[in-house]
């Protein structure tokens, strides 16, 4: 089992005037192609910002991280935007959809900084949107949708440009647990069928042990197995 | 991302802050406006300016002249008042060598491009007609005359030959002597008055200094009479009435052409005579120097003072000159002037068109100042856009694009205000100045293609450049931090 993604030694430092807070702390993780991991840990313990390093968001104080073993360090800007655009799909804590477009716009923004156009567009957001069991609500505002809904949409999003890795930071925080279980189901069936990578932070050790492959434990910005 | 998206990207961001993107390009417009009506006002004065003066034939005129009776005479220079803006060099040739005679004339009127050449010849004289005396300048005409200073006749037709004793007179003329129309003056009669001719004069005057005296003591004064004997008429008949220039404009009546305009038109040769014979007692002393210096010999004409010769094409007018020189002849073209005029009105254009820059400068503010809000307000959708992948250049893109639609709407909404204005004030100009003067619509704008494109991509311009720093800010915003905060 080959790693897709890996990070090697990352420290994340945030300098905070004259006191620094260390976010990351010589974090080693490898996720293996097809596999489905899950972060558990405290709130603070830098599994946001491991995101973030592993989604090319941000770069890390130190160390480096892997995609299909080339490391993102050298990348340019334009590189790096590709690598978010093509390699890699993010859904965020709080969703971050664009309040003034619809489910289907948000998701055709992705498609259009992928290169689709026009009829192909269209047909690949409704064909999205009808997959994680929005088909019918296409034209909706993200306030016009419930959490829930939004937090498919985001799914939707991050899988728009067919990325090898999704990053998932608690896509089920906002949902009851029937809903909760309906998405993992989904999210399960993408790396079984589509052969999907998917790294997910939750705080559900119930859900975690059902639906993901192995689980990472988190403390103050270091992995404890 | 292609371009129509970010297109329509740029669209639905000003969309959803109309107000504030109506109020960004109206700076644009009025900047615009101000522009475009200011320069096409200056380029219009300018045109109808020069039209004008190709109108009176100031273009396809030059003024000749040779060596004067006064240089003849030996007259020196008074110092040139000179104000330093003039140098000579760039002015022709101005020292003619050369007596400008009737075989000069023929050899003027030889030169390739030279449609015809006419001494000037006037002088001031009483007149009367009509049982009034009133003083008259009198010029001479060529007979028959190509000028177009004799196509409109208000009454009557040209004189008929040069030995006719015949005149063509002003409208002016025939006010100012009591017709009540120009028709009513057609074979009238016109008197010319003078002192008798030379040698009888003199005589008369020697007489006249021997007789009212008695041992010295003057017996008696005449006075002046004007029926005395020693006063020469000499009668004309109105042949035709000029008509009166239409009042058009700038520079309204006054000259036409380079030849200076009388109130009475006479033969040229009849001219002529009449001014040798009645020269002034001025130019009486020149002649006498001249001939007693030995520069006019005994006999010799002293020639014409000034003669206008017309080029058939304004384009020959340059060589036209030069030939003059080489004849020796001393020449003068408004062209001259032209250029300085040319500079003037480039000046006055780009004080206007500054005027007009100003106020897109400012425009310009507005616009940073509305991209500066505009990302303040999307720093988070910005941050959304570059963690999905865009690329510095697609937000940087997205915001020039933002910045040139609002440049190019500015700019063309602009040239149709600046175009609206230009109409309307000509239209008032028309109805409260120019219609109650009796004169025809002139427009007093010039708004070429090249003026209406340039101002468009000008605004377009000042808003990509306006659009700089906000877009490299935008680009620069860094996407975890901007997705931080709810
Ligand atoms: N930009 C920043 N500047 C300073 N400190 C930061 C910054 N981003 C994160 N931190 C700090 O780094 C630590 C880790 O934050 P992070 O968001 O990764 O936690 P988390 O594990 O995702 O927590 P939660 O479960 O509440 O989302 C926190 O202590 C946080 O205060
Ligand atoms: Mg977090």
């Amino acid at each position: 089992m080959s790693a897709i993604l890996a990070a090697q030694e990352v420290f994340k430092i945030y300098q905070m005037g004259t006191n620094s807070v260390t976010a990351l702390d010589n974090v080693s993780l490898e996720i293996g192609e097809r596999e489905f991991v899950a972060i558990q840990g405290t709130s603070g313990s830098g599994k946001s910002t491991l995101l973030n390093m592993l989604g090319g968001l941000d770069h890390p104080t130190k160390g480096e991280v892997h995609f299909a073993s080339k490391p993102l360090g050298p990348f340019t800007k334009k590189e790096m935007a590709r690598y978010r655009r093509f390699s890699v799909g993010m859904i965020f804590q709080n969703f971050n959809l664009i309040p003034t477009m619809s489910a289907r716009e948000n998701v055709a923004l992705a498609l259009a900084f992928g290169g689709l156009r026009g009829q192909q567009r269209r047909a690949r957001s409704s064909e999205l949107l009808a997959r994680v069991g929005l088909g019918d609500r296409l034209e909706h505002k993200p306030s016009e949708l419930s959490g829930g809904e939004q937090q498919r949409v985001a799914i939707a999003r991050a899988l728009a440009n067919n990325p090898k890795v999704l990053l998932a930071d608690e896509p089920t925080g906002n949902l009851d647990s029937t809903r909760a279980h309906e998405l993992l189901g989904l999210l399960r069936e993408m790396v079984n069928q589509d052969g999907l990578t998917i790294l997910m932070v939750t705080h559900d050790h119930e859900l975690a042990n059902s639906f993901a492959d192995r689980i990472v434990f988190m403390k103050d910005g270091k992995v404890v197995l | 991302m292609s371009f129509l998206d970010i297109l329509h990207l740029a669209l639905r961001n000003l969309r959803q802050a109309k107000l504030r993107a109506t109020l960004t390009t109206m700076g644009v417009i009025v900047g615009v406006a101000v522009i475009v009506t200011m320069v096409s006002f200056g380029l219009g004065l300018q045109g109808n300016m020069l039209e004008r003066f190709k109108a009176l034939d100031f273009f396809n005129e030059i003024q000749v002249y040779g060596r004067g009776l006064s240089n003849l005479a030996g007259l020196d220079r008074p110092a040139r008042r000179d104000d330093g803006r003039r140098e000579p060099s760039a002015r022709g040739n101005r020292t003619p060598t050369r007596i400008l005679d009737e075989a000069g004339i023929k050899e003027i009127a030889a030169i390739n491009g030279v449609a015809y050449v006419e001494p000037s010849v006037n002088f001031t004289v009483y007149v009367r007609s009509n049982d009034k005396l009133l003083s008259q300048f009198v010029g001479g005409a060529n007979i028959p005359n190509a000028s177009t200073r004799f196509q409109n006749f208000a009454a009557g037709r040209m004189i008929s030959s040069p030995t006719a004793d015949e005149a063509v007179v002003s409208e002016r003329f025939v006010r100012d002597y009591g017709y009540d129309k120009p028709a009513d003056a057609i074979g009238k009669t016109i008197e010319l008055l003078a002192p008798a001719s030379d040698k009888s004069n003199d005589a008369q005057k020697e007489q006249e200094e021997e007789t009212p005296n008695f041992f010295g003591i003057p017996l008696d004064d005449p006075g002046i009479d004007e029926s005395a004997p020693d006063v020469e008429t000499r009668s004309f008949r109105i042949a035709g009435v000029l008509a009166a220039e239409v009042r058009e404009g700038a520079g309204q009546g006054g000259m036409r052409g380079m030849m200076p305009s009388a109130g009475i038109y006479i033969p040229l040769p009849t001219a002529h005579d009449w001014a040798t014979r009645h020269r002034g007692p001025m130019s009486q002393v020149a002649l006498a120097l001249a001939r007693r210096g030995g520069n006019l010999g005994e006999g010799q004409s002293e020639g014409y003072e000034l003669a206008v010769v017309r080029v058939a094409d304004p384009v020959h007018l340059a060589e036209v000159r030069q030939k003059l020189s080489d004849l020796g002849f001393g020449s003068f073209s408004i062209v001259d002037e032209l250029d300085e005029i040319r500079t003037v009105f480039l000046i006055i254009d780009s004080v206007l068109g500054l005027l007009g820059g100003i106020s897109l400068l400012v425009a310009s503010f507005g616009i940073a100042n509305t991209m500066i809000m505009s990302i303040l307000e999307r720093t988070r959708e910005i941050g959304i856009m570059k963690a999905i992948g865009a690329e510095d250049r697609e937000i940087k893109l997205i915001f020039f694009v933002e910045a040139a639609v609002i440049g190019v709407t500015g700019g063309v909404v602009g040239v149709l205000v600046a175009w609206g204005i230009s109409a309307l004030a000509n239209r008032l100009a028309y109805r409260f100045v120019l219609k109650p003067q009796g004169a025809s619509f002139i427009d007093f704008f010039d708004l070429p293609l090249y003026l209406t494109v340039g101002a468009i991509l000008f605004a377009l311009l000042i808003s990509i450049a306006a659009a700089l720093y906000p877009a490299s800010r935008a680009a620069r915003i860094d996407p975890v931090r901007a997705l931080r905060h709810d």
